[in-house]
């Protein structure tokens, strides 16, 4: 019994990590303009809109954390082979493996804009200089708090896989739940504020983002300010989720034994009817979310 | 993007890249073997640098397979080309002293199945696929075979496998603190998987340029280098780990500034908070 106790206490703490880390993910790759609005970003020179928005596409988001957080874990696991306290490890291999990321993100940007000559797109080394330590800030976050779950998984909950391979699983986790719950906010939305709400992104309107702000022209750091609202927590929500129930029916549920088939199964089949569950409640929400906003009709008379 | 972008125009040849690619990641993985007759590790940076030249030859030949419409697709060529390494490079590190060669073999034959799968069964019908996916196979071996080299020491399976842990002063082996058993393979597979197609996806657009990508394609070896010399003061010696490590800043500092040196050379305007520039038209 209290060896459950013990086992919730981690998973509730790792699933609070992991609301931290999506949420930073999410903002980290928003003022990157990385995964689902890249596109666009990449695309507004070449139809002559010139931008001062920042485009770092390491690769999606699912690669590029899975390596900054396997990273992580690798040099955190090597720190502690050589005997060094795992809080001051994880922190050092997270800083190494931020370093990395910072340096692939200007190597990014530099390539993409210096090959955007022919549409007379300039490099903005403001540009470079301002976002890059932005986005390290959050990734180092987003990488800290993965590696750290994953550290709690190792060593508190006893997973058998070694610090790096969890790093891996997670990061790539973590990346994929960033790309699909807070991206297309950005890409659909913000970039699109001058077209109709909700109408997605019309073929006639590629490459027109929003390219100035309240005051001024619009970088980055605007939407990472904007995303950070909305989109990052639910992102957060979503890793945090995913992080939590996953350890959650594994501790719960994993010594109890099934009638004939022996102890693990239950923690399996309550897997898959958390999936039926959920596909259920996206169905509903989708189909609801439909009924309500949509098809995009003219917009009747301005009501109260 | 769909749009067709230039095979390569003017610049190095791909077959000379590849060439000095496949002789240069052989030499050097070949000089590490003097890890073994000298009886130390301070030869491990061979491995970081047979790295760094199978990446160039791999980030040309994405260029050379993504030229055919696969914008998208460049990340996934990086996973394809480990995923397909990863298997020739393991079973390879049974043959002992024949490993490098043995994986260069089977990494061949991998690809090639690859290459007809994609090409015949799924349809693909992209005239480079075959050739592509085997250089690909051959490069993601090199590669990881070096990572390996340069964190533990050694391409031969023992010595991949079994490390050895200090406990109360006592020197005693372990399976779990080793380049395969703490799963460092997995982060080699990540660093090169990202080093390999960062260059082209970075680099990609009408204005690319030859040297300018290969000069990324050298910045991000050494820079993956970096840290996997690091990772590598766990398993050998600190005099070796430092050697790679000196070898592979040195390396990246001169690289990251000429690739800073290129793209202002290449870019439209280097400017620092200035506003949009006017275009006509707009």
């Amino acid at each position: 019994m209290e060896n459950i106790v013990f086992g919730i206490g981690i998973t509730a703490l790792t699933g609070a990590l992991a609301t931290v880390a999506g949420a930073a993910e999410d903002t980290e790759s928003n003022i990157g303009s990385q995964g689902d609005p890249n596109s666009q970003v990449q695309l507004a020179p070449q139809m002559g809109f010139l931008h001062r928005i920042f485009n770092k596409a390491v690769a999606g988001e699912p690669p590029a954390y899975g390596l900054w957080c396997c990273l992580g874990a690798g040099l955190a696991w090597a720190f502690m082979a050589m005997q060094i306290n795992a809080v001051l490890a994880i922190v050092l291999g997270c800083v190494l493996a931020v370093f990395v990321q910072g340096v692939y993100a200007t190597t990014a940007y530099l390539g993409r804009q210096a090959s955007l000559k022919k549409f007379g797109q300039p490099i903005y080394v403001d540009i470079l200089k301002s976002m890059t330590t932005v986005t390290m800030a959050h990734a180092f976050v987003a990488i800290f708090c993965t590696v750290t779950l994953c550290f709690l998984i190792n060593a508190a909950l006893g997973h058998p896989f070694p610090l790096p391979l969890l790093g891996l699983v997670w990061g790539i986790a973590l990346g994929a739940a960033g790309s699909a719950t807070g991206n297309p906010y950005y890409g659909k939305e913000r970039q699109y504020q001058n077209q109709k709400f909700g109408a997605g992104v019309p073929i006639s309107a590629s490459g027109n983002i929003v390219r100035y702000a309240e005051a001024g022209e619009r970088n980055s750091l605007d939407n990472g300010f904007f995303t950070a609202k909305l989109g990052g927590p639910a992102s957060g929500v979503c890793f945090g989720l995913i992080v939590f129930l996953e350890l959650w029916r594994t501790v719960i549920f994993e010594k109890i034994d099934f009638p004939g088939l022996g102890p693990g199964w239950y923690a399996i089949f309550v897997g898959i009817l958390m999936i039926l569950v959920f596909t259920i409640a996206d169905r509903y929400i989708e189909t609801w979310a439909r009924k309500t906003y949509g098809p995009y009709a003219e917009p009747k008379e301005a009501s109260s | 993007m769909t749009v067709k972008v230039e095979v390569v125009e003017g610049g190095v040849p791909h077959t000379k890249i590849m060439a000095a690619g496949i002789i240069v990641s052989l030499v050097c993985l070949y000089l590490s073997y003097l890890n073994t007759m000298t009886g130390t590790e301070m030869f491990s940076f061979f491995g970081g640098l047979a790295v760094v030249a199978a990446l160039i030859w791999g980030s040309h030949t994405i260029k050379v397979l993504c030229s055919y419409g696969i914008g998208t697709g460049v990340p996934s060529a990086g996973m394809i080309a480990f995923g397909s390494g990863v298997i020739a490079m393991l079973l390879a590190t049974k043959f002992g002293l024949a490993a490098p060669i043995v994986a260069f073999v089977l990494a061949i034959v991998v690809g090639l199945i690859l290459g007809y799968l994609s090409n015949e069964v799924l349809n693909m019908k992209i005239p480079a696929m075959v050739q592509s996916l085997t250089e690909l196979a051959v490069v993601g071996a090199f590669t990881l075979m070096g990572f390996a080299v340069l964190i533990s020491g050694s391409f031969t399976f023992t010595g991949l496998t079994t490390g050895s842990i200090t406990i109360l002063g006592a020197s005693l082996p372990s399976y779990q603190v080793s380049f395969i058993g703490g799963s460092l393979i997995a982060v080699a597979f990540m660093l090169g998987g990202i080093a390999i197609q960062h260059p082209f996806n970075a680099c990609l657009g009408p204005g690319w340029t030859q040297d300018r990508m290969l000069m990324l394609t050298a910045e991000c070896g050494f820079l993956s280098m970096i840290v996997a010399a690091v990772m590598s003061f766990a398993l050998i010696t600190t005099g070796s780990a430092l050697i790679s490590l000196i070898v592979a800043i040195i390396g990246w500092i001169y690289t990251y500034k000429q690739y800073f040196a290129l793209s202002k050379r290449d870019a439209a305007d280097w400017l620092d908070a200035k506003p949009i520039p006017d275009l006509e038209g707009h």
